[in-house]
Protein backbone atom coordinates (compact mmCIF):
# COMPACT_ATOMS: atom_id res chain seq x y z
CA UNK A 1 0.00 0.00 0.00
CA UNK A 2 1.72 3.28 -1.10
CA UNK A 3 2.28 6.01 1.65
CA UNK A 4 -1.15 8.06 -0.39
CA UNK A 5 -3.25 5.23 0.42
CA UNK A 6 -2.17 4.19 3.83
CA UNK A 7 -2.77 7.94 4.83
CA UNK A 8 -6.21 8.32 3.31
CA UNK A 9 -7.23 4.55 5.12
CA UNK A 10 -5.69 6.24 8.04
CA UNK A 11 -7.94 9.54 7.97
CA UNK A 12 -11.05 7.15 7.16
CA UNK A 13 -10.63 5.15 10.37
CA UNK A 14 -9.39 8.50 12.51
CA UNK A 15 -12.96 10.08 10.92
CA UNK A 16 -15.32 7.10 11.88
CA UNK A 17 -14.07 6.92 15.77
CA UNK A 18 -14.60 10.56 15.95
CA UNK A 19 -17.83 10.46 14.55
CA UNK A 20 -18.67 7.22 16.88
CA UNK A 21 -17.18 9.39 19.54
CA UNK A 22 -20.24 11.89 18.80
CA UNK A 23 -22.81 9.14 18.34
CA UNK A 24 -21.94 6.70 21.38
CA UNK A 25 -20.20 9.80 23.81
CA UNK A 26 -20.62 7.25 27.11
CA UNK A 27 -18.19 4.63 25.67
CA UNK A 28 -16.02 4.35 28.02
CA UNK A 29 -13.09 3.42 25.25
CA UNK A 30 -12.93 7.44 24.52
CA UNK A 31 -11.35 8.46 27.64
CA UNK A 32 -8.35 6.14 27.97
CA UNK A 33 -4.88 6.80 27.14
CA UNK A 34 -4.75 3.87 24.56
CA UNK A 35 -7.39 5.36 22.71
CA UNK A 36 -5.72 9.17 22.88
CA UNK A 37 -2.51 7.78 21.67
CA UNK A 38 -3.94 5.69 18.75
CA UNK A 39 -5.42 8.96 17.72
CA UNK A 40 -1.98 10.40 18.20
CA UNK A 41 -0.54 7.98 15.87
CA UNK A 42 -3.17 8.97 12.81
CA UNK A 43 -2.15 12.34 12.98
CA UNK A 44 1.62 11.72 12.68
CA UNK A 45 0.95 9.35 10.07
CA UNK A 46 -0.84 12.13 8.39
CA UNK A 47 1.04 15.15 9.16
CA UNK A 48 3.34 13.32 8.07
CA UNK A 49 2.19 12.42 4.56
CA UNK A 50 0.77 16.25 4.73
CA UNK A 51 3.72 17.64 4.18
CA UNK A 52 5.54 15.25 2.05
CA UNK A 53 2.62 15.87 -0.37
CA UNK A 54 2.87 19.79 -0.25
CA UNK A 55 6.43 19.34 -0.87
CA UNK A 56 5.55 17.92 -4.19
CA UNK A 57 6.03 14.18 -2.88
CA UNK A 58 2.99 12.49 -4.40
CA UNK A 59 2.49 14.57 -7.45
CA UNK A 60 -0.09 17.10 -7.82
CA UNK A 61 -3.08 14.57 -7.25
CA UNK A 62 -0.76 14.45 -3.15
CA UNK A 63 -1.41 18.35 -3.24
CA UNK A 64 -4.92 17.84 -2.92
CA UNK A 65 -5.10 15.49 -1.01
CA UNK A 66 -3.35 17.07 1.57
CA UNK A 67 -6.16 19.46 2.39
CA UNK A 68 -8.21 16.32 2.35
CA UNK A 69 -5.69 15.24 5.28
CA UNK A 70 -6.12 18.94 7.06
CA UNK A 71 -9.51 18.74 7.32
CA UNK A 72 -9.51 15.07 9.02
CA UNK A 73 -6.83 16.61 11.61
CA UNK A 74 -9.16 19.35 11.96
CA UNK A 75 -11.51 16.41 13.08
CA UNK A 76 -8.83 14.19 14.66
CA UNK A 77 -8.33 17.47 16.88
CA UNK A 78 -11.70 17.53 17.61
CA UNK A 79 -11.69 14.19 18.81
CA UNK A 80 -8.93 13.77 20.89
CA UNK A 81 -9.75 17.36 22.79
CA UNK A 82 -12.89 16.01 23.99
CA UNK A 83 -11.45 12.82 25.07
CA UNK A 84 -8.77 14.42 27.09
CA UNK A 85 -10.46 17.57 28.06
CA UNK A 86 -14.08 16.91 28.17
CA UNK A 87 -15.40 16.16 31.57
CA UNK A 88 -15.86 11.76 32.09
CA UNK A 89 -19.13 10.59 31.78
CA UNK A 90 -21.89 11.38 34.52
CA UNK A 91 -25.24 10.14 35.54
CA UNK A 92 -26.99 12.85 37.23
CA UNK A 93 -30.23 11.80 38.56
CA UNK A 94 -32.95 14.14 40.89
CA UNK A 95 -36.08 14.05 42.23
CA UNK A 96 -38.54 16.32 40.14
CA UNK A 97 -38.35 20.07 41.02
CA UNK A 98 -34.64 19.96 42.18
CA UNK A 99 -31.81 21.83 40.65
CA UNK A 100 -28.15 19.82 40.25
CA UNK A 101 -25.72 22.78 39.89
CA UNK A 102 -22.91 21.90 36.91
CA UNK A 103 -19.73 23.85 37.88
CA UNK A 104 -17.48 22.05 34.83
CA UNK A 105 -20.34 23.91 32.76
CA UNK A 106 -21.44 26.86 34.69
CA UNK A 107 -24.44 26.02 34.57
CA UNK A 108 -27.61 24.16 36.40
CA UNK A 109 -29.66 22.02 35.18
CA UNK A 110 -33.63 22.17 36.35
CA UNK A 111 -35.42 18.86 37.11
CA UNK A 112 -39.32 20.06 36.29
CA UNK A 113 -41.43 19.61 38.68
CA UNK A 114 -44.25 16.74 37.58
CA UNK A 115 -47.51 15.34 38.75
CA UNK A 116 -48.36 11.96 38.28
CA UNK A 117 -50.02 12.61 34.98
CA UNK A 118 -46.97 13.65 33.82
CA UNK A 119 -45.01 10.91 35.05
CA UNK A 120 -47.25 8.05 33.80
CA UNK A 121 -47.02 9.94 29.72
CA UNK A 122 -42.60 10.25 30.63
CA UNK A 123 -42.86 13.87 28.91
CA UNK A 124 -40.86 15.82 31.54
CA UNK A 125 -38.03 17.84 30.29
CA UNK A 126 -34.57 18.83 31.82
CA UNK A 127 -33.56 22.62 31.32
CA UNK A 128 -30.28 24.09 31.61
CA UNK A 129 -29.93 27.89 32.82
CA UNK A 130 -26.94 30.39 33.55
CA UNK A 131 -27.11 33.40 34.88
CA UNK A 132 -28.09 36.16 32.13
CA UNK A 133 -28.19 33.36 29.56
CA UNK A 134 -31.30 31.55 27.67
CA UNK A 135 -32.59 28.24 28.99
CA UNK A 136 -31.56 25.47 27.19
CA UNK A 137 -34.51 22.37 26.66
CA UNK A 138 -32.87 18.88 26.94
CA UNK A 139 -36.04 16.75 25.68
CA UNK A 140 -36.01 13.01 25.47
CA UNK A 141 -33.90 11.52 22.10
CA UNK A 142 -32.13 15.29 21.77
CA UNK A 143 -28.48 15.81 22.45
CA UNK A 144 -26.95 19.77 23.36
CA UNK A 145 -23.84 20.62 23.24
CA UNK A 146 -21.86 22.75 25.69
CA UNK A 147 -18.48 23.30 24.93
CA UNK A 148 -16.70 20.09 24.91
CA UNK A 149 -19.84 18.60 26.76
CA UNK A 150 -22.98 16.94 25.14
CA UNK A 151 -26.27 16.44 27.39
CA UNK A 152 -29.20 14.40 26.90
CA UNK A 153 -31.73 12.49 29.14
CA UNK A 154 -32.23 8.72 29.15
CA UNK A 155 -35.76 8.04 31.01
CA UNK A 156 -35.63 6.18 34.36
CA UNK A 157 -38.44 3.99 36.03
CA UNK A 158 -40.51 6.09 38.39
CA UNK A 159 -43.79 6.04 39.93
CA UNK A 160 -45.62 9.46 41.37
CA UNK A 161 -47.53 8.24 44.44
CA UNK A 162 -50.65 9.16 46.08
CA UNK A 163 -51.25 7.94 49.62
CA UNK A 164 -53.77 8.16 52.24
CA UNK A 165 -54.73 6.86 55.72
CA UNK A 166 -57.29 5.04 56.45
CA UNK A 167 -59.69 7.98 57.46
CA UNK A 168 -59.20 9.31 53.78
CA UNK A 169 -56.47 11.55 54.50
CA UNK A 170 -53.66 12.61 52.13
CA UNK A 171 -50.45 11.46 53.34
CA UNK A 172 -46.68 13.67 53.40
CA UNK A 173 -44.51 10.87 51.68
CA UNK A 174 -40.68 11.18 52.99
CA UNK A 175 -37.63 9.67 51.37
CA UNK A 176 -35.97 7.61 53.89
CA UNK A 177 -32.30 7.61 52.85
CA UNK A 178 -32.04 10.55 49.97
CA UNK A 179 -31.56 14.05 50.91
CA UNK A 180 -34.80 14.37 48.33
CA UNK A 181 -36.70 14.12 51.76
CA UNK A 182 -39.97 15.31 50.63
CA UNK A 183 -40.82 13.75 47.21
CA UNK A 184 -43.74 11.02 46.42
CA UNK A 185 -41.93 10.25 43.53
CA UNK A 186 -39.88 7.31 43.40
CA UNK A 187 -36.83 7.06 41.07
CA UNK A 188 -36.13 2.86 41.76
CA UNK A 189 -32.60 3.41 42.24
CA UNK A 190 -31.73 0.07 44.22
CA UNK A 191 -32.52 -3.17 43.00
CA UNK A 192 -33.93 -6.20 44.31
CA UNK A 193 -32.98 -9.87 42.89
CA UNK A 194 -36.24 -12.13 42.92
CA UNK A 195 -36.00 -15.27 41.74
CA UNK A 196 -32.55 -14.53 39.72
CA UNK A 197 -33.95 -11.64 38.17
CA UNK A 198 -32.73 -8.15 39.28
CA UNK A 199 -35.87 -5.59 39.98
CA UNK A 200 -36.22 -1.44 40.67
CA UNK A 201 -36.43 -1.10 44.48
CA UNK A 202 -37.56 2.01 46.29
CA UNK A 203 -38.82 2.49 49.92
CA UNK A 204 -40.82 5.48 50.89
CA UNK A 205 -42.05 6.86 54.41
CA UNK A 206 -45.97 7.98 55.00
CA UNK A 207 -44.95 9.61 59.13
CA UNK A 208 -48.24 10.90 59.35
CA UNK A 209 -49.81 6.98 59.64
CA UNK A 210 -46.31 5.51 60.82
CA UNK A 211 -45.74 3.71 57.85
CA UNK A 212 -42.71 2.39 55.91
CA UNK A 213 -43.68 0.82 52.09
CA UNK A 214 -40.79 -1.08 50.46
CA UNK A 215 -41.90 -0.92 46.47
CA UNK A 216 -40.53 -3.35 43.42
CA UNK A 217 -41.27 -1.75 40.08
CA UNK A 218 -42.67 -4.57 37.61
CA UNK A 219 -42.61 -3.70 33.72
CA UNK A 220 -45.67 -4.55 31.62
CA UNK A 221 -43.68 -7.38 30.47
CA UNK A 222 -42.71 -9.03 34.14
CA UNK A 223 -46.34 -8.01 34.79
CA UNK A 224 -48.18 -10.33 32.17
CA UNK A 225 -45.44 -12.95 33.26
CA UNK A 226 -46.91 -13.44 36.64
CA UNK A 227 -50.11 -15.01 36.59
CA UNK A 228 -51.61 -14.73 39.53
CA UNK A 229 -51.70 -10.86 39.92
CA UNK A 230 -55.45 -9.61 40.49
CA UNK A 231 -55.03 -6.82 38.20
CA UNK A 232 -57.30 -6.58 35.45
CA UNK A 233 -54.85 -5.34 33.02
CA UNK A 234 -52.19 -7.40 32.47
CA UNK A 235 -50.45 -5.03 30.23
CA UNK A 236 -49.45 -2.39 32.31
CA UNK A 237 -46.30 -2.07 34.54
CA UNK A 238 -47.37 -2.57 37.86
CA UNK A 239 -45.67 -1.60 41.84
CA UNK A 240 -45.67 -3.82 44.45
CA UNK A 241 -46.14 -2.79 48.02
CA UNK A 242 -45.04 -4.51 51.06
CA UNK A 243 -46.35 -2.15 54.28
CA UNK A 244 -44.56 -2.09 57.34
CA UNK A 245 -45.15 -0.47 60.62
CA UNK A 246 -42.46 1.84 62.40
CA UNK A 247 -40.86 -1.45 64.27
CA UNK A 248 -40.18 -3.02 61.16
CA UNK A 249 -42.88 -5.21 61.35
CA UNK A 250 -44.38 -6.02 57.48
CA UNK A 251 -48.32 -5.51 57.75
CA UNK A 252 -49.44 -6.42 54.41
CA UNK A 253 -48.39 -6.79 50.57
CA UNK A 254 -50.35 -6.13 47.36
CA UNK A 255 -49.15 -5.40 44.01
CA UNK A 256 -51.46 -2.63 42.29
CA UNK A 257 -50.98 -1.55 38.19
CA UNK A 258 -50.58 2.01 37.38
CA UNK A 259 -53.48 4.72 38.14
CA UNK A 260 -55.25 1.96 40.65
CA UNK A 261 -55.36 2.56 43.93
CA UNK A 262 -54.51 -0.57 46.26
CA UNK A 263 -55.67 -0.54 50.14
CA UNK A 264 -52.51 -2.22 51.80
CA UNK A 265 -51.50 -1.99 55.67
CA UNK A 266 -53.97 0.78 56.75
CA UNK A 267 -52.80 2.46 53.28
CA UNK A 268 -54.93 3.28 50.19
CA UNK A 269 -51.94 3.95 47.80
CA UNK A 270 -51.52 4.64 44.48
CA UNK A 271 -48.72 4.60 41.86
CA UNK A 272 -48.64 6.65 38.56
CA UNK A 273 -46.22 4.69 36.70
CA UNK A 274 -44.41 6.11 34.04
CA UNK A 275 -40.53 7.48 33.58
CA UNK A 276 -38.79 10.47 34.63
CA UNK A 277 -35.54 11.48 32.71
CA UNK A 278 -32.10 11.82 34.16
CA UNK A 279 -29.47 13.52 32.76
CA UNK A 280 -26.29 12.32 31.24
CA UNK A 281 -23.12 14.89 30.51
CA UNK A 282 -20.22 13.35 28.48
CA UNK A 283 -17.00 14.84 26.41
CA UNK A 284 -18.00 15.02 22.90
CA UNK A 285 -16.45 16.48 19.99
CA UNK A 286 -17.13 20.00 19.54
CA UNK A 287 -19.66 19.89 16.57
CA UNK A 288 -18.37 23.09 14.66
CA UNK A 289 -15.10 21.53 14.21
CA UNK A 290 -16.44 17.88 13.31
CA UNK A 291 -18.60 19.47 10.95
CA UNK A 292 -15.78 22.16 10.04
CA UNK A 293 -13.27 18.91 9.73
CA UNK A 294 -15.53 16.87 7.99
CA UNK A 295 -16.07 19.05 5.11
CA UNK A 296 -12.91 20.42 4.17
CA UNK A 297 -12.37 16.54 4.48
CA UNK A 298 -14.59 15.68 1.98
CA UNK A 299 -13.87 18.98 -0.64
CA UNK A 300 -10.28 17.66 -0.49
CA UNK A 301 -11.29 14.51 -1.66
CA UNK A 302 -13.81 15.92 -4.29
CA UNK A 303 -11.37 18.35 -5.51
CA UNK A 304 -8.14 15.57 -5.96
CA UNK A 305 -10.61 13.80 -7.80
CA UNK A 306 -11.39 16.53 -10.32
CA UNK A 307 -7.27 16.50 -10.96
CA UNK A 308 -7.35 12.94 -12.04
CA UNK A 309 -8.05 12.61 -15.52
CA UNK A 310 -10.81 9.31 -16.23
CA UNK A 311 -8.02 7.21 -17.49
CA UNK A 312 -5.54 8.28 -15.04
CA UNK A 313 -8.04 7.56 -12.46
CA UNK A 314 -8.23 3.72 -13.59
CA UNK A 315 -4.40 3.57 -13.56
CA UNK A 316 -4.24 5.04 -10.37
CA UNK A 317 -7.25 2.77 -9.30
CA UNK A 318 -4.86 -0.24 -10.08
CA UNK A 319 -1.52 1.10 -8.63
CA UNK B 1 -46.28 -15.81 43.48
CA UNK B 2 -46.46 -16.62 47.24
CA UNK B 3 -42.45 -17.49 46.87
CA UNK B 4 -42.18 -13.60 45.10
CA UNK B 5 -43.91 -12.01 48.13
CA UNK B 6 -42.37 -14.28 50.40
CA UNK B 7 -38.96 -13.14 49.30
CA UNK B 8 -40.74 -9.81 49.53
CA UNK B 9 -41.37 -9.60 52.63
CA UNK B 10 -38.04 -10.71 54.66
CA UNK B 11 -36.16 -8.78 51.79
CA UNK B 12 -33.98 -6.47 54.14
CA UNK B 13 -34.12 -3.60 51.52
CA UNK B 14 -31.00 -2.26 49.69
CA UNK B 15 -28.86 -3.18 47.04
CA UNK B 16 -26.69 -0.15 46.21
CA UNK B 17 -27.52 2.95 48.26
CA UNK B 18 -29.04 5.62 46.15
CA UNK B 19 -27.04 8.57 45.56
CA UNK B 20 -27.44 11.54 47.96
CA UNK B 21 -28.44 14.35 46.22
CA UNK B 22 -26.75 16.92 48.22
CA UNK B 23 -27.66 20.50 49.03
CA UNK B 24 -30.60 21.46 51.28
CA UNK B 25 -31.67 24.61 51.35
CA UNK B 26 -28.96 26.50 52.29
CA UNK B 27 -27.46 26.12 49.39
CA UNK B 28 -30.70 28.11 47.37
CA UNK B 29 -29.50 31.66 48.95
CA UNK B 30 -29.64 34.25 45.43
CA UNK B 31 -31.92 31.72 43.12
CA UNK B 32 -35.01 33.42 41.88
CA UNK B 33 -37.88 31.68 44.39
CA UNK B 34 -40.57 29.38 42.46
CA UNK B 35 -43.81 29.72 43.01
CA UNK B 36 -46.83 26.92 42.91
CA UNK B 37 -50.42 28.09 42.95
CA UNK B 38 -52.20 26.24 45.28
CA UNK B 39 -55.30 25.70 47.45
CA UNK B 40 -55.07 27.43 51.09
CA UNK B 41 -56.74 26.44 53.79
CA UNK B 42 -59.90 28.48 53.73
CA UNK B 43 -60.08 27.32 50.34
CA UNK B 44 -58.75 30.19 48.18
CA UNK B 45 -55.95 29.92 45.37
CA UNK B 46 -52.41 31.55 46.57
CA UNK B 47 -49.13 31.18 46.02
CA UNK B 48 -45.47 32.99 46.71
CA UNK B 49 -45.50 34.81 43.78
CA UNK B 50 -48.38 36.77 44.85
CA UNK B 51 -46.27 38.66 47.86
CA UNK B 52 -44.01 39.98 45.54
CA UNK B 53 -42.71 43.27 46.85
CA UNK B 54 -42.51 42.19 50.45
CA UNK B 55 -40.16 39.99 52.40
CA UNK B 56 -41.50 36.84 52.98
CA UNK B 57 -40.93 33.86 55.70
CA UNK B 58 -41.77 30.69 54.12
CA UNK B 59 -42.80 28.21 56.45
CA UNK B 60 -42.62 24.54 54.95
CA UNK B 61 -43.94 21.80 57.22
CA UNK B 62 -46.96 19.25 58.47
CA UNK B 63 -48.93 18.39 61.16
CA UNK B 64 -47.23 15.47 61.99
CA UNK B 65 -43.93 16.63 62.68
CA UNK B 66 -43.00 17.02 66.15
CA UNK B 67 -40.21 20.04 65.30
CA UNK B 68 -42.79 22.15 63.23
CA UNK B 69 -45.27 21.74 66.25
CA UNK B 70 -43.08 23.35 68.40
CA UNK B 71 -41.73 25.85 66.25
CA UNK B 72 -45.64 26.62 65.09
CA UNK B 73 -46.71 28.67 68.61
CA UNK B 74 -43.67 31.18 67.84
CA UNK B 75 -43.96 31.33 63.91
CA UNK B 76 -47.45 32.65 65.05
CA UNK B 77 -46.26 35.46 67.79
CA UNK B 78 -43.74 36.15 64.73
CA UNK B 79 -46.17 36.74 62.09
CA UNK B 80 -48.29 39.00 64.13
CA UNK B 81 -45.08 41.14 65.60
CA UNK B 82 -43.34 41.10 61.89
CA UNK B 83 -46.86 42.40 59.83
CA UNK B 84 -46.31 46.20 60.49
CA UNK B 85 -42.90 45.91 59.04
CA UNK B 86 -44.28 44.30 55.44
CA UNK B 87 -43.00 40.95 56.36
CA UNK B 88 -45.27 37.98 55.24
CA UNK B 89 -45.25 34.52 56.97
CA UNK B 90 -46.90 31.97 54.81
CA UNK B 91 -46.97 27.93 56.00
CA UNK B 92 -47.00 25.32 53.09
CA UNK B 93 -48.01 22.42 54.41
CA UNK B 94 -46.62 19.36 53.31
CA UNK B 95 -49.16 16.54 51.73
CA UNK B 96 -51.76 16.63 53.94
CA UNK B 97 -55.69 17.11 53.31
CA UNK B 98 -57.01 20.01 53.41
CA UNK B 99 -59.30 19.24 56.82
CA UNK B 100 -56.17 17.89 59.05
CA UNK B 101 -54.47 21.27 58.02
CA UNK B 102 -57.60 22.84 58.81
CA UNK B 103 -58.41 21.39 62.10
CA UNK B 104 -54.47 22.16 63.19
CA UNK B 105 -54.76 25.60 62.73
CA UNK B 106 -58.02 26.46 63.91
CA UNK B 107 -56.55 24.57 67.54
CA UNK B 108 -53.38 26.45 67.41
CA UNK B 109 -54.92 29.53 66.87
CA UNK B 110 -52.71 29.66 63.42
CA UNK B 111 -53.56 33.26 61.71
CA UNK B 112 -51.07 33.51 58.92
CA UNK B 113 -52.02 31.51 54.91
CA UNK B 114 -51.26 27.67 54.84
CA UNK B 115 -51.10 26.59 51.44
CA UNK B 116 -51.94 22.65 51.29
CA UNK B 117 -48.99 21.42 48.82
CA UNK B 118 -50.27 17.92 48.63
CA UNK B 119 -47.91 17.29 45.70
CA UNK B 120 -44.93 18.56 48.13
CA UNK B 121 -43.82 20.66 45.12
CA UNK B 122 -42.65 23.50 47.36
CA UNK B 123 -40.62 20.77 49.41
CA UNK B 124 -38.87 19.71 46.35
CA UNK B 125 -38.11 22.80 44.83
CA UNK B 126 -36.78 24.22 47.92
CA UNK B 127 -34.53 20.99 48.85
CA UNK B 128 -36.12 20.22 52.24
CA UNK B 129 -34.34 17.82 54.03
CA UNK B 130 -36.53 17.54 57.02
CA UNK B 131 -39.41 19.58 58.12
CA UNK B 132 -39.84 22.43 59.35
CA UNK B 133 -37.92 23.97 56.51
CA UNK B 134 -37.53 28.37 56.45
CA UNK B 135 -37.05 30.15 53.06
CA UNK B 136 -36.59 33.93 53.34
CA UNK B 137 -37.65 35.24 50.13
CA UNK B 138 -36.53 39.27 49.62
CA UNK B 139 -39.08 42.09 47.94
CA UNK B 140 -37.41 41.02 44.65
CA UNK B 141 -38.18 37.52 44.38
CA UNK B 142 -34.85 36.05 45.24
CA UNK B 143 -34.34 33.72 48.22
CA UNK B 144 -32.23 35.63 51.07
CA UNK B 145 -31.41 32.44 53.01
CA UNK B 146 -33.24 29.02 53.68
CA UNK B 147 -32.60 27.00 56.74
CA UNK B 148 -33.16 23.18 57.83
CA UNK B 149 -34.62 23.15 61.28
CA UNK B 150 -36.86 24.50 63.85
CA UNK B 151 -35.98 28.18 64.72
CA UNK B 152 -36.56 29.99 68.10
CA UNK B 153 -38.58 33.53 68.08
CA UNK B 154 -34.97 35.23 67.84
CA UNK B 155 -33.80 33.34 65.22
CA UNK B 156 -36.74 34.29 62.88
CA UNK B 157 -35.94 37.74 63.34
CA UNK B 158 -32.21 37.30 62.91
CA UNK B 159 -33.20 35.46 59.48
CA UNK B 160 -35.40 38.35 58.23
CA UNK B 161 -33.26 41.24 59.23
CA UNK B 162 -30.76 41.42 56.35
CA UNK B 163 -34.26 40.98 53.59
CA UNK B 164 -35.67 44.13 55.92
CA UNK B 165 -32.49 46.39 55.29
CA UNK B 166 -31.79 46.04 52.08
CA UNK B 167 -33.76 48.23 49.66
Amino acid sequence: MSSRWFALAVAFVAIALVVAQDIIPTTALFHTWQYALALAIAAFVMVGYALGAQRGEDGPLGKRLAVAQLGALVVLGAGLASGLLGPDTDTIVRSPGTVAPLPDLGRAAFFSAVDGAAVARGDAHVLLRKRGEGEIDIPAGTKRYVGNSVLFTEPTHAAFIDAYDGAGNHLTITQPDSAAFLSPILLFHNEATIAGKKLPFDTFRTPGAKRVVRTIYFSAQDTAKMNHIATPNKNVPTVLFAVDDEAGKTLDIKIGASGEYVSVGGLRLRASIGTYPQLIVASAPAPIALIAGLIVFLAGLVWAAFAIPPRAALTEAHG
Amino acid sequence: MIALLLIVAFYPGGGPKRTAEGGGPAMLAGAPAVSYTLKRIDGQLDGLDRYRGSVVLMNIWATWCPPCDAEMPELEAFSKEIRAKGVVVIGVDQGESQGVTAAYARKHGVTFPILLDQEQAYGRSYSAVGLPTTIIVDRSGHIVKGIDGQLTLAQMREAVAPALRAQ
